[in-house]
């Protein structure tokens, strides 16, 4: 009995020791890791806010916010329980809050975070939409912020620039018909001509993905269904 | 029974080629045949790890004479939790990017064979200063390892070393950047490694294996 006493404690001391040193280093890095989390979603903002064609950002620059409150000067939409619209078919979610910004030319730009669910676990993404003058949507660019459960080297090339930039561009038509990439389209093997159709594709919905991330559908499938549960939130809540 | 005293510099230099844990002792595959696809990746991936194993050796060796035997293994998982946990959180406070990149695999230290083996083979046996060298020392055979085979596998798929270009992406083998190209290069390091063994064991004299 004693020695089951003698244990219990030890156990209890070495368990309160590793606590402390934790809690040490949690209290140490609390502030640099929501610097870091705080600058990645700036980051990605920013990057959503550029025309990925001519590189010029499509708002002024006065207003890309550089600070958490200027951020939250921005919120157009958001919800205390975390989650603004959520589809369990896709499955997409659009998560709290959402941004408004006002374009250059004037016209309203949507910009959402939103997860599907990949290999691993959840993929964030952050997408900017266009409302154009007839009312319908635009989306602009994407940036994947979150895909830390991903297989790196297949799954994990999600952000890479040349298969984020295959989701950059996708027309009103293509939203309403339901983005997917192209394996889900039944475009695959893909034909030899197929660079040349990839605006094309983009109208239809069909993003070409299986030539830039070769043994991985499921991540660009996760995006791919982020972008529809954006499209539908914005088709209920401001149309 | 008198203990057998091993000197420090074969205790550090034991890990680097002689009992590699990955090419040799062929541990933590896991986490290599994953991160390597890229230099950079396998470089905070090794480093990671070297941190977790030298340092969680040296607070095992501390402690071993006050565990006792039966709670040895979970004192030890928690100890190198630990580790991994303060690990983890650095770098998502300051190198964000790569902590994006190394995802799930940084947590997962926790369950790779390299720190626990050591904890038991080395560190509840040795006293502080040689168990700290022997997690660095295999730290480093870890490190190198996965950096060989991380800048191998970069290489042939796109044809850099640390985003720096080597040669054209024509000449790319993306099999090599998929899991059968991260074993068809490890088996290569493996078998490079047992013939460099073999030419080293027939050159040295007859009776000196045993001295």
């Amino acid at each position: 009995m004693s020695n089951h006493i003698k244990v219990a404690l030890i156990l209890t001391v070495v368990m309160v020791i590793i606590g402390i040193g934790l809690a040490g280093i949690y209290l140490m890095t609390y502030a640099p890791i929501a610097k870091a989390d705080l600058n990645a979603d700036l980051e990605a903002i920013k990057f959503v806010l550029t025309d990925q064609t001519t590189g010029q950002l499509l708002v002024s620059q006065s207003q890309i916010p550089q600070t958490m409150a200027e951020l939250n000067a921005k919120i157009w939409k958001s919800d205390s329980s975390g989650v603004l619209y959520s589809n369990p078919k896709l499955p997409g979610y659009v998560l709290s809050p959402a941004y408004l910004f006002k374009g250059k030319d004037g016209s309203n730009i949507y910009v959402l975070t939103g997860y599907g669910i990949g290999f691993g676990g959840r993929v964030v993404t952050v997408a900017s939409f266009i409302q154009q003058k007839d009312g319908s949507f635009l989306e602009n660019s994407i940036d994947v912020i979150d895909y830390s459960n991903e297989t790196p080297g297949l799954g994990a090339k999600i952000n890479d620039p040349d298969v984020r930039s295959r989701f950059f561009d996708i027309p009103n038509s293509g939203l309403k018909d339901g983005v997917k990439v192209n394996k889900d389209a039944g475009l695959f093997p893909l034909p030899a001509n197929y660079l040349s159709k990839i605006n094309q594709y983009k109208a239809e919905g069909i993003v070409v993905t299986s030539d830039v991330m070769t043994g991985a559908t499921i991540t660009p499938r996760s995006v791919a269904n982020t972008l529809n549960a954006m499209y539908e939130f914005l088709e209920k809540e401001v149309k | 029974m008198a203990e057998n005293k091993l000197s420090d510099w074969a205790v550090l230099t034991a890990g680097w080629i002689k009992q590699n844990p990955t090419f040799v002792q062929v541990l933590g595959m896991c986490p290599v045949l994953a991160v390597s696809t890229s230099a950079e990746n396998a470089l905070g991936m090794g480093l990671a790890t070297l941190g977790v194993l030298a340092i969680s050796n040296l607070f095992i060796s501390f402690v071993r004479n006050i565990i006792p035997n039966e709670i040895r293994i979970p004192v030890y998982i928690s100890i190198i939790a630990a580790f991994v946990t303060m690990v983890n959180l650095l770098m998502h406070g300051y190198t964000y990017s790569l902590w994006v990149s190394l995802g799930i695999y940084i947590p997962l230290i926790v369950v790779n064979c390299i720190p626990l083996g050591r904890a038991e083979a080395f560190a509840s046996k040795h006293g502080p200063w040689q168990s700290f060298l022997d997690g660095l020392g295999m730290g480093i055979g870890f490190l190198g390892a996965i950096m060989l085979i991380g800048i191998t596998r970069e290489l042939f798929d796109a044809g850099t070393i640390f985003g720096y270009r080597i040669w054209p992406e024509a000449y790319n083998v993306f099999v090599v950047a998929l899991p059968p190209g991260a074993f068809l290069v490890i088996g290569l390091y493996m078998g490079l490694f047992r013939y460099i063994g073999k030419i080293r064991s027939e050159k040295k004299p007859q009776g000196s294996e045993n001295k």
